[in-house]
């Protein structure tokens, strides 16, 4: 009944309403399998964070425009304006409306608050940039502590959570840290007078540019500039930190001190072969204020996730509170992972009770099955069982139920030895 | 691992990156065998040949591990990519230019702040331009034969790239102003210069020398 005017109102629509009736630029439907895979990769995900204690929050896909500060991401914002004329946003990252959460909701609460999301986020994006304009994120946030242990709690969740998925390192990924206030602190002491335009060109990723502002500084200082963003190298190397060593001055010395007690940390994790120590890596975002870190793979030109300490964000909100997380990017994490081997699923072909019956009997035994209830053909059943995926179809028969694999010979199998084949 | 997958440009700056690439002690003889190839694998490294434009977008999506590009195409498309490396080379300057018999009259439409229109391959790098020097113009973005534009009052100037002037001089058309000046950069995939530091480090190193000798 219900398919003859869905038909009927979809040709209705093509000849008279013309109208754009595809994704807009950047959005996508998502289906089976990736759909399932996603979803399985957040379960998978947000266990590993229960797993240190972190509990998930959700927040409200729009926020106030003010509430997000960082002028790039609040360029890549979607805007709109509620019935009141205030313009809002999409969210397009979780970390900044989380700090608003705790320092609004939690404020009475005794800290450290470990919070933990996955949600979409929503990033204007040029047709031709083979970017997202919608995406999942999920993270965790350690609100309130300054503890170089929950830093190193952060970096190991997630090389734990990606191992968790199947991924080794050093073949499959890596976990790059970096201190923006290490080259932040040699500067102040060393060279203030340049020092912003240093940072910039650092957060350009411009060493070219770094290396002509050296040239107008004293030998010994010129050198450091060059060479403090060029410390890059596996963290289970002593000498990777102790080339940073000779700059620990002034304010560098404490951010160094704070790297060597974060990889300790590391250290009594088990992780520290999975980091890689990048003095030049200095965030993407102003409010990170210590260590940050990106994780990357070999298979991907793209950050997988990233994340870092940013110890002045929540005093926008009116709660001076220091912190620290990260965000994995779902969608670039699915497509790195190995693929999964699908739990098999069985088409139950049959419009009779005794079809609901065998149905109902195979769930209990822990099969799972779709039910066609269509007194469907054999050829036609596996037509449809190869579009669902599916790798068994079975028929209720007189001495027990058919079974096959599509397009094969069936026989004849005891009802409860059906379960013994298909989850063999 | 696989070899580094190096994106070289064609065009104007082809010799002077194979030069340098050659100097680092990569076999890059079969680059120059100008056939229609994209993809040439060799003992060390894997090339790719591509538009200069082009070039950031492998390096940044991963696709090429390293690139070299000249660094107005980087102020153009502002790339999230590493750049690590001057070569020197491929000397070049981003102009704002003028046909010689109007110019004393765009000279002083800009000065006015008057909407002068200006085309251009860089429509990002003209339009920082403008908004630099508290100017309007209305940006005609084109992609080849920029001097004819004012010829044929498509627009008034033209912001473009020139080495030696020549193509300018033949067009009769005279600068007003330099915009920038640029020369070929080596860069690199953020994912590939932090996971192969050491082999990018090397090469990229290797690399300096020769743009120093030749520079």
């Amino acid at each position: 009944m219900v398919l003859p005017i869905c038909v009927k109102i979809a040709v209705l629509m093509r000849r008279e309403i013309p109208r754009k009736f595809t994704t807009t630029p950047g959005t996508r439907d998502i289906l089976p399998p990736e759909s399932t895979r996603l979803w399985d990769v957040q379960a998978r995900v947000l266990r590993r964070f229960r797993a240190f204690g972190f509990r998930e929050v959700v927040t409200p896909a729009l926020e106030y425009s003010e509430v997000i500060e960082e002028p790039r991401l609040r360029d890549a914002s979607f805007k709109l304006f509620d019935p009141d004329n205030q313009m809002v946003i999409l969210r397009p990252e979780v970390t900044t409306p989380i700090a608003r959460l705790v320092a609004q909701r939690l404020r009475n609460s005794p800290p450290p608050h470990k919070l933990s999301y996955s949600l979409p986020v929503y990033r204007r994006s040029g047709v031709g940039h083979g970017q997202a304009a919608e995406f999942h994120q999920a993270g965790v946030e350690a609100v309130g502590s300054t503890s170089p242990a929950e830093d190193a709690g952060a970096i190991a969740l997630l090389v734990d959570t990606l191992e968790s998925l199947g991924l080794r390192t050093p073949d499959d990924f890596a976990v790059v840290l970096g201190q923006t206030a290490f080259y932040e602190g040699y500067l102040r002491t060393e060279a203030p007078e340049v020092a912003p335009e240093l940072l910039a060109a650092l957060a350009a990723k411009d060493l070219v540019r770094v290396d002509e502002l050296a040239g107008g500084l004293a030998d010994e200082v010129a050198d450091a500039v060059r060479e403090i963003p060029r410390i890059v190298g596996p963290a289970a190397d002593e000498a990777v930190l102790g080339r940073a060593e000779r700059y620990a001055v002034g304010e560098a010395a404490p951010a160094l001190a704070n790297l060597r007690e974060i990889l300790a940390h590391l250290e009594a994790y088990g992780c520290v072969e999975a980091v890689i120590l990048d003095l030049g890596l200095i965030g993407r975002y102003n409010y990170y204020t210590g260590a940050v870190y990106e994780a990357y793979s070999p298979d991907l030109g793209f950050t997988i996730a990233n994340g870092g300490r940013y110890d002045n964000l929540l005093q926008r909100f009116g709660e001076s509170m220091p912190a620290t997380g990260f965000a994995i990017s779902l969608e670039r994490l699915l497509s790195v992972l190995p693929a999964g081997v699908a739990e098999p699923l069985l088409v139950l072909v049959g419009e009779s009770v005794e079809s609901t019956r065998s149905a109902e009997m195979l769930r209990e035994s822990g099969v799972r099955v779709l039910h066609l209830a269509e007194n469907a053909a054999s050829d036609e059943a596996a037509v449809y069982a190869e579009s669902v995926g599916a790798g068994w179809i079975c028929y209720p028969a007189s001495d027990g139920l058919k079974l096959a694999r599509p397009g094969e010979e069936f026989a004849i199998v005891a009802a409860r030895e059906v379960a013994e084949r298909v989850l063999s | 691992m696989r070899e580094l997958r190096i994106a070289v440009p064609k065009g104007a700056i082809f010799e002077d990156a194979v030069r340098a690439l050659g100097a680092a002690g990569l076999p890059v003889e079969i680059l120059r065998d100008n056939g229609r190839r994209l993809v040439y694998r060799a003992e060390g490294a894997e090339f790719i040949i591509s538009r200069p434009t082009d070039v950031p977008v492998f390096v940044e999506h991963g696709a090429a591990d390293l690139g070299i590009v000249g660094k107005d195409v980087l102020d153009e498309k502002g790339p999230n990519v590493m750049e690590l490396k001057d070569l020197g080379t491929g000397a070049c300057r981003m102009i704002l230019a003028a046909p010689e018999s109007r110019a004393e009259e765009v000279r002083e439409a800009i000065s006015h702040a008057e909407v002068v229109r200006v085309a251009t391959k860089f429509p990002n790098t003209a339009r920082r331009y403008f908004e630099g020097i508290g100017r309007q113009a209305e940006v005609i973005a084109l992609h080849g034969s920029i001097e004819l534009a004012p010829l044929v009052g498509l627009a008034e100037c033209i912001v473009d790239l020139t080495a030696t002037g020549t193509t300018l001089r033949e067009n009769d058309l005279t600068i007003l102003d330099d915009i920038s000046s640029s020369t070929a950069r080596v860069i690199a995939n953020r994912g590939s210069y932090r996971l192969r530091h050491g082999d990018v480090a090397a090469l990229v190193d290797a690399m300096q020398a020769s743009g120093v000798q030749s520079g």
